[in-house]
């Protein structure tokens, strides 16, 4: 993997340079959160698991997880995911 | 996303509930072929709520075979389900359409018919001619031919001067302006014209009557100007033929006349007036500033609930408005309801010069005869004088109008032994 590593860090150097935002340039998520009450992720591969308290939505290579009360999913677009409802944390993990 | 909304409930779109268990997978495909979804909550029991349109429930039952798990639909929303709806149930449906045909029918006839503006003519008289011209109750609005209606009405009502029929959707105003006519001429009753106020006839014009007065006569209010009696020509030939019989018979065949008496009778009138005036004048002006109070008044307590609690103004004017319960049963509630709107004023003393408190005088002294002044009145004159006074405070103008005015008013003819009264 060290190929696709210097890859990465290629790109991240050129799209820094020339200052071309992530989330065209890398391909990562773009996630606007509202207070606590909505989350926008754009740029997701899909829904790992839902459940009221918990949502993971599958980002790039990562997975994005908010845990909250109520959870919904309010639109499921092919880039864009909405999760409402009363939310306490987002994390990223592997 | 209103819009989106919108659309959804044009097309139609169901709920259906999913197990938890094969959530995932069904939604990342169902996403992956294009399906819309929203409004994904869990509903426990270990199920979870979605809504999908109707074109998209096709393309789901495909997922759901793919995927194996099944879907239940438990909700119908929209316009396609709403007819079908109503299909099931025509009775309804025919009853809300026959509502609002009857609704739009009704409202095309004529039910009210009011009309305003008259006090001599009747109403009754007013409709009975619109009914015969075609306005009545029940008749159907697009029948009505305003413009020819008007004409009817004006033309066989008596004492119409103007009529506007106006259609307010089932309510027709008739307006009408009726004719001012003079007051009726007491034909048995003769009238004088007599002097409404004293004065100096300066022209009179006899319409009908005999003149009693002659240009440059002083007139006092109440004498009589125009009389209603004529008395019968002077012929000169009657001294020339002094024939016993022939003298005798004229006079009986031409005794007084009465008529209503007309003219108009010119004359200067003098008006004085006298105003004094303070060399140090002192009052109070209101300055525009203001301030309301609003509170409640129990029993003698007095409550400040809305409004400053220490006024702003050092001197003020104040208007009081009081609000209390209707008495009933003579239970008279021992609350009022108290808005006290203060108005500012501020104190001024001014003084004039002696020249100024003149002119100033002067000035009120003519406007307030002016006041009284009558309609038409021409001032032919005005003369301003100061009148000495004692104190050296004040200074009193006096000012005497001259004005040429009619003077002349109707007044029912009283006999006045003397015939022509001259």
């Amino acid at each position: 993997m060290a190929w696709k590593d210097l890859k990465n860090r290629f790109k991240r150097q050129f799209s820094d340079y020339l200052e071309l935002p992530g989330d065209i340039m890398l391909d990562l998520p773009k996630i606007v959160l509202v207070g606590n009450l909505q989350v926008f992720i754009e740029n997701h591969r899909g829904i790992q698991e839902y459940n009221p308290q918990l949502v993971r939505v599958v980002v790039n290579d990562k997975v994005v997880e908010v845990t909250g009360e109520n959870l919904t999913l309010r639109n499921i677009l092919p880039d864009e995911i909405c999760v409402e409802g009363q939310i306490n944390s987002l994390s990223f993990y592997n | 996303m209103l819009l989106f909304r919108f659309l959804s409930r044009l097309g139609g779109y169901v709920t259906i509930t999913l197990p938890e268990g094969c959530l995932e997978k069904f939604i990342n495909l169902a996403v992956s072929r294009g399906v819309f979804l929203w409004d994904v909550t869990g509903i426990g029991t270990g199920r979870v709520a979605m809504k999908v349109r109707l074109s998209g429930v096709q393309a789901l039952r495909h997922v759901a075979r793919m995927t194996g798990c099944r879907f239940k639909i438990i909700g119908r929303h929209g316009l396609p389900f709403l007819v079908s709806r109503m299909k099931r149930r025509q009775a309804m449906t025919a009853g809300a359409l026959i509502f609002v045909a009857a609704l739009y029918v009704l409202s095309s006839f004529v039910w009210f018919i009011e009309v305003t503006g008259n006090k001599l003519v009747t109403d009754q008289a007013v409709e009975q001619v619109a009914r015969q011209a075609g306005l009545k109750q029940g008749v159907p609005r697009w029948t009505l031919d305003v413009p020819t209606l008007e004409e009817t009405i004006l033309d066989q009502v008596p004492g119409l001067s103007w009529v506007g029929v106006y259609v307010e959707g089932t309510r027709v105003y008739i307006k009408v302006v009726e004719k001012k006519l003079p007051p009726p001429d007491e034909t048995g009753h003769p009238v004088d014209v007599v002097a409404v106020k004293d004065g100096l006839v300066k022209e009179i014009l006899v319409l009908s009557g005999h003149p009693e007065v002659k240009e440059g006569d002083t007139v006092t209010s109440g004498q009589v100007l125009i009389s209603a009696a004529i008395p019968p020509p002077v012929i000169d030939e009657e001294k020339e033929a002094p024939d016993g019989e022939d003298a005798l018979e004229p006079k009986e065949q031409q005794p007084l006349r009465y008529v209503h008496a007309r003219g108009i009778v010119r004359a200067r009138v003098w008006y004085e007036g006298v105003a004094n005036m303070k060399l140090m004048e002192k009052g109070a002006e209101i300055t525009g500033r203001e301030t309301t109070r609003f509170g409640i008044k129990l029993g003698s307590k007095e409550i400040i609930l809305i409004g400053p609690r220490k006024l702003p103004f050092e001197h003020y004017a104040l208007d009081i408005e009081v609000k209390r319960a209707p008495v009933w049963r003579n239970i008279n509630l021992p609350v009022e309801l108290l808005t006290v709107r203060y108005y500012e004023e501020k104190l001024y003393t001014r003084s004039y010069t002696r020249d100024e408190a003149r002119r100033l005088a002067g000035r009120n002294v003519l406007d307030s005869i002016r006041e009284q002044l009558p309609e038409g009145a021409k001032i032919v004159n005005e003369r301003l004088e100061e009148v000495e006074t004692t104190g050296s405070g004040t200074v009193r103008v006096r000012a005497i109008v001259e004005t040429l005015e009619d003077i002349g008013i109707d007044k029912p003819y009283q006999y006045r032994g003397g015939g022509s009264g001259a």
